[in-house]
């Protein structure tokens, strides 16, 4: 007898359709899996049998065939067990074979027949078109943003021949409950002096623009980094389901619901390889970091330790917004709309040529060194965050919450809007001209930092979009006034990190 | 054959001691010591007899025509000990080069000669304080004798290269070809160009640490007056004073701050007696130059009420005018960060940012990205 059951793979962050048929007949025992299973796929075998032995129906003692088309596609991970097992018993005539007629399947089985939650459900069932789509009951939250009340979650195997076999109804699962993501976020008011590093987190999370964090260890560079995200807005629904597919194919674990709502944040560690940070693997492309935190917040503490190589490898992804990471197996196009906050220490020592440094002046030029101009041209502000001063520790007011910021960063996102860019980092050249006319002594400035070479054609055009940004957070007034310029200016990175210019 | 050559082939056997190049030159010039080496003749009881036999073999191999390339081609040439072109200073050392690497010029020795040392590792202020002083002796007309080292040494030379005045002169430690440190080759060729770079140690000599209280030595033979910008405890630049003491040179030391260990030497040798240096108008007075000294104040007090009338009429039309002022007053006398001063001024962080990018435009500020402080200019 033959069967066939809809239900789909993943590939990089998309879902790619498979059909899984099964052929069963007599023969000497056996259980073949063919078209291009990776080893997780065909490990199915062992746990399909055990799932139909213990869920008291019967294993056909024949030969059973199954292939998973179309075969040029690389099928990975348990999400085939389900539609393999409900193939098999449809073939062996278990169950009724044309009640698999409109339904598809995605989901893992444990040896007792449960169904498991499989990583990437969201990008699964988005190509599912049946009406019915089984999942795990604990995918059904996120299943449910993709194929809507199509979904039939499900405990265990059992539930699933009981309804198609026995017409009992679909069993009720309970709906995941809402938990508040915003909660978890920290406070800026836990915050207590750093005025400049504040402000570096308002211009950044406002504009969009990249922020440099330097300073002595112990200054809070990592605490401040951590509350961006609570400045910005939530994401927009287009984004939210897009952060939702890639944390879904990524394995991150969803919110309850299942939606991201938040924007991410992530903080790789330095040791990051290339393929951890923009994406790759060898099978399957899963996507890196850079792609997880699109949206949202890309945290790279101690910058200067990452390897040159992979920091360089986000220029490209920075500039245009997503990763294109090509193996043997094709190219995967993957966002990464990161909002990028880099921190390091000035020198080695951490103290920054300050006069309790130890590190020689050979050596904190190879520590500024270690960081490509093209990497610090992308970040448009850097802020020097010390140590906080006993007094500002001790006796200093908290500082404003973050939903206070998050008021003055939202209106200014909006502001963008209306120019026609996501934030003003993202204004292109000819938008700028239009959105951020200078006045004349504006110009002077720009005009005179530029004849001193203190600034760059591309590094003016970056701070012409910065002093945007702190025009609006004022009272975003059109033209550009020469105080927001030397602001902007003043908050460029300077590239001898440490002071150093031996 | 030009005569340096066989003066660079003496310098550069091995085990050629000071004193052994002394004695060998003493009564006959570097092609007739060479000529008695080749042939075997063992001419000064100075030399042992093994050392003697390992020169005569070495000076078989030495080819004259390469070496005379090499003075070339770095554009060098050796003086020995009592020739005319021998540094008129060295003549009545107590402990004198036999003979001297040299390129460019020698400044004439009828000039001042002040050398400004100091420790590689320095502090941003040190660095600063050197060029400075080293601009502004070289603007009196003052020859700045240094090291070439990094930190202070190279500070030195750097800013009296800037003046465009009195020429410099470097005593090096590796050979006048080997250019060390490596990121100091351009000043390098810079000092030789607009004075001269003089080293003891042969062609192709390595920078061996042991070469450089040598260097030391030599920097304090040249000098009138040591003054000592920066130095840890026990740091190198010590052994060029005790080698100016030996000399009866004086030495002055540029205060720091005591929680500055880069200062910690220069502190010391303050508390041992030497007299201090706060600018260059000190050093003027203690080289007897008081009358440029006194013209330099002059100058200084009119850039003064220069600056404070530009204050005035820079800072007022500017649309941040008023609050320049407020954070200028802010910045202490040493490096102050962007936070101290919103906190000191109660102006806002983009206020404040906007004002010290305007003070940095205008030259009255410093900015590092980490520290801002007041320009001394």
């Amino acid at each position: 007898m033959l069967a066939s059951v809809r239900s789909s793979t993943l590939d990089g962050i998309d879902g790619a359709v498979v059909d899984v048929e099964v052929h069963v007949t007599n023969g000497l025992p056996a259980f073949t899996i063919v078209g291009l299973p990776d080893t997780s796929c065909r490990e199915a075998r062992d746990r399909v049998r055990a799932a139909i032995e213990s869920s008291d129906l019967s294993w056909p003692m024949q030969r059973i065939t199954v292939n998973l088309a179309p075969t040029c596609v690389r099928k990975v991970g348990a999400g085939l067990d389900v539609p393999i097992c409900l193939g098999i018993l449809a073939a062996s005539e278990q169950i009724p074979i044309d009640s698999l007629a409109d339904i598809s399947a995605v989901g893992e089985l444990g040896l007792d027949g449960s169904l498991r939650a499989v990583p990437g459900i969201l990008p699964m069932v988005d190509v599912l078109e049946t009406n019915r789509v089984i999942v795990a009951a604990a995918d059904a939250g996120v299943a449910t943003l993709g194929a809507g009340d199509r979904v039939r979650p499900v405990r265990r195997l059992r539930d699933i021949v009981d309804v198609v076999s026995e017409g009992l109804p679909w069993p009720h699962v309970e709906p995941p409950v809402d938990e508040d993501e915003v909660a978890d976020e920290p406070d800026l008011a836990d915050v207590r002096g750093q005025a400049s590093a504040r402000w570096g987190l308002e211009i950044a999370a406002a504009g969009g623009h990249h922020l440099l964090l330097v300073g002595p260890p112990g200054g809070g560079k990592t605490m401040l980094a951590r509350r961006l995200v609570g400045l910005l807005p939530d994401l927009s629904p287009q984004a939210a389901r897009l952060v939702t597919r890639v944390h879904s194919a990524a394995a991150i674990r969803l919110p309850g619901t299942g939606l991201v709502r938040r924007p991410p944040f992530r903080a790789p560690h330095h040791s990051a390889s290339m393929a951890a940070l923009v994406g790759g693997g060898s099978g399957r492309v899963v996507p890196g970091e850079i792609s997880v935190a699109t949206e949202g917040v890309l945290f790279l503490d101690e910058l200067g330790e990452f390897a040159p190589s992979v920091l360089d490898g986000l220029r490209q992804p920075l500039e245009e917004g997503v990763v294109r990471v090509a193996r043997s197996g094709g190219m995967r196009e993957h966002p990464a709309n990161v909002l990028l906050v880099a921190a390091m220490n000035p020198c080695p020592c951490g103290e920054g040529g300050s006069v309790n440094c130890r590190c020689g002046p050979s050596t904190r030029l190879r520590y500024s060194r270690r960081i490509s101009g093209p990497v610090l041209d992308r970040l448009d502000v850097m802020v020097h965050v010390d140590r906080p001063s006993p007094s500002a520790l001790l006796d200093s007011e908290p500082g404003e919450s973050s939903s206070l910021v998050a008021q003055r960063v939202a209106k200014v996102r909006q502001l963008a809007t209306s120019r026609g860019a996501p934030t003003n980092a993202a204004l292109t050249r000819e938008q700028l001209e239009v959105a951020a006319p200078l006045d004349s002594e504006a110009t002077d400035v720009l005009h005179q930092a530029l004849s001193d070479g203190r600034l760059s054609a591309r590094g003016a055009m970056r701070v012409r979009a910065v002093a945007r940004t702190i025009r609006d957070l004022d009272d975003a007034g059109t033209t550009l006034r020469a105080r927001d310029i030397y602001s902007a200016i003043g908050f460029r990175v300077r590239p001898a990190l440490g002071g150093c210019d031996a | 054959m030009r005569e340096d050559a066989y003066a660079a082939a003496l310098g550069g056997l091995s085990g050629a001691t000071a004193r052994r190049l002394h004695a060998l030159l003493e009564h006959r010039s570097p092609s007739e010591a060479f000529a008695s080496i080749k042939s075997g003749s063992r001419c000064t009881e100075t030399v042992p007899v093994e050392v003697f036999a390992e020169w005569q073999q070495e000076i078989g191999g030495v080819d004259l025509v390469a070496l005379s390339q090499r003075l070339d081609s770095v554009d060098a040439r050796v003086s020995v000990f009592g020739e005319a072109s021998f540094p008129a200073q060295l003549f009545d050392d107590i402990d004198p080069a036999p003979l001297l690497f040299c390129r460019g010029t020698l400044p004439d020795p009828a000039l001042a000669h002040v050398a400004v040392v100091g420790t590689r590792r320095a502090s941003s202020i040190g660095r600063e304080v050197a060029r400075e002083l080293g601009m502004s002796l070289a603007q009196a007309g003052v020859v700045v004798v240094s090291g070439l080292a990094l930190g202070i040494d190279g500070e030195a030379h750097r800013g009296a290269l800037l003046a465009n005045g009195a020429p410099p002169l470097a005593v090096v430690g590796s050979g006048v070809d080997v250019v060390y440190p490596q990121r100091h080759g351009d000043l390098w060729n810079q000092v030789a160009s607009a004075g001269a770079l003089v080293s003891e140690a042969p062609l192709g000599a390595r920078p061996e640490p042991w070469r450089f209280p040598a260097r030391n030595r030599l920097i304090a033979a040249f000098a009138d007056l040591v003054v000592v910008v920066e130095s840890r405890h026990a740091g190198g630049s010590l052994l060029t004073v005790e080698e100016a003491l030996r000399r009866n040179v004086e030495v002055m030391a540029v205060p720091g701050s005591v929680r500055n260990k880069a200062a910690a030497g220069t502190n010391q040798l303050l508390v041992d007696g030497a007299s201090p240096a706060r600018d260059v108008t000190d050093v003027l007075v203690a080289l007897g130059l008081s009358e440029i000294a006194a013209a330099g104040r002059r100058s200084e007090l009119a850039t003064e009420s220069s600056a404070a009338s530009n204050k005035g009429s820079t800072d007022k039309p500017k649309s941040i005018g008023g609050q320049s002022a407020l954070v200028l007053d802010a910045i202490d006398d040493g490096p102050t960060s962007l936070d101290e001063i919103v906190h000191r001024s109660g102006v806002g962080v983009v206020d404040v940012s906007a004002c010290v990018e305007e003070l940095v435009a205008n030259g009255l500020a410093v900015y590092d990205g980490s520290r801002i402080r007041k320009s001394y200019r």
